[in-house]
């Protein structure tokens, strides 16, 4: 059988000891949480991109103008 | 020459004094060992080296040295090479661990106790490796080291592409900050409150390739003071697109673990090269 959890290399700096083991619970729980919070961070940045190109279309400036306003 | 005990009227040869002659002028005789090894009487007076891609153990016990014998101990082997007290105790203001190329002497303080005496360097390599697996976690880094460089060279993942992030004792608070930019592009993208450092806003190749990270920690040993942590990346991006970036974490607790892993969280690593350097 295929073993499909996650894995994780352990090296212990102090007596270079390594290990390979699955990922425990608490591991699979962050790893759910970071998936998520790229999942938000993405959908986020589009979202920004989008409203970004509607304001500059809508006041007819390139991004490189808007930049030029700004700085 | 192995340390022995000569008696009235031995007539001396002459690769005795040879041997002699070579321990007197600090080169004792040597002997290569290619696996974990347990000290033996002989030893004193000599030189050590080990060569061995994995793990090793040079073991000391007591009753077999007198105070004033030494060992001088080089590996030479990719595997990290430890010192380690059998039944004699052993201590040392350094690491026990000798990384390739690193080498110590044994100061024998009496039958049963001794002092480890590493060589100094600037740099100690900790840990290094291929990244692999879908985490990569250095942990037990000694407090004794002050100043951390991790280097992480060509990291890419096998699986769903991803992009490849530092986290600090497992912290995953939102304490990351960090700035982006495209080398063509004077624009930078601030991220705020991340939950670990990002070598790239976006995914890294999933191929080899020639993206470098460097994390900068400095890591003091009190907790009343600030740990001061930086990174630094050039990244060529999946797309193509070059990007640079830096950010830096606080913390007043002394980082002992650094974690190198995907921001999805289950990416699988399909190469790359991990080195952590300690600097007293």
């Amino acid at each position: 059988m295929t073993n499909t959890k996650p894995q994780v290399k352990e090296i212990n700096c102090e007596s270079g000891e390594e290990i390979i083991r699955d990922a425990n619970e608490q591991e699979l729980v962050q790893m759910a949480i970071d998936a998520a919070n790229v999942k938000t961070r993405e959908t986020e940045t589009k979202a920004k991109a989008s409203a970004k190109a509607a304001l500059l279309a809508k006041l007819g400036i390139t991004a490189e103008e808007a930049q030029l306003l700004l700085s | 020459m192995a340390k022995q005990t000569f008696t009235t009227g031995q007539v001396l040869t002459a690769a005795q004094m040879t041997s002699l002659q070579q321990t007197a002028m600090l080169g004792g005789s040597a002997s290569a060992k290619t696996a974990s090894y347990t000290l033996v009487a002989a030893d004193a007076g000599t030189a050590i080296s080990m060569s061995s891609a994995s793990a090793t153990t040079i073991t000391v016990n007591t009753g077999l040295f007198a105070a004033g014998d030494t060992v001088q101990i080089t590996n030479l082997g990719v595997g990290v090479c430890t010192i380690t007290a059998g039944t004699a105790t052993v201590n040392t203001s350094a690491s026990l661990a000798l990384a390739q190329y690193e080498s110590g002497t044994l100061d024998f303080t009496s039958t049963s106790a001794a002092i480890f005496i590493k060589g100094a360097g600037a740099y100690t390599s900790l840990a290094s490796g291929t990244l692999s697996s879908t985490a990569v976690d250095l942990n037990s880094i000694s407090q004794l080291y002050t100043d951390l460089y991790l280097v992480v060279v060509g990291a890419y993942f096998i699986t769903t592409a991803s992009q490849c992030v530092f986290r600090f004792n497992s912290d995953s608070g939102n304490t990351y900050n960090q700035w982006y930019g495209l080398l063509t592009s004077t624009t930078p993208i601030s991220e705020t409150d991340n939950t670990f450092f990002q070598t790239s806003r976006n995914n890294v190749p999933t191929s080899a390739n020639a993206s470098t990270s460097i994390v900068y920690i400095r890591n003091y040993a009190t907790t009343s003071a600030k740990q001061i942590t930086a990174t630094f990346s050039t990244i060529t991006d999946a797309g193509g697109g070059n990007y640079w970036s830096f950010g830096s974490y606080e913390s007043s607790t002394a980082i002992s673990s650094i974690s190198i892993r995907s921001s999805n969280g289950t990416s699988v690593f399909g190469g790359g090269t991990y080195t952590l350097y300690g600097v007293k």
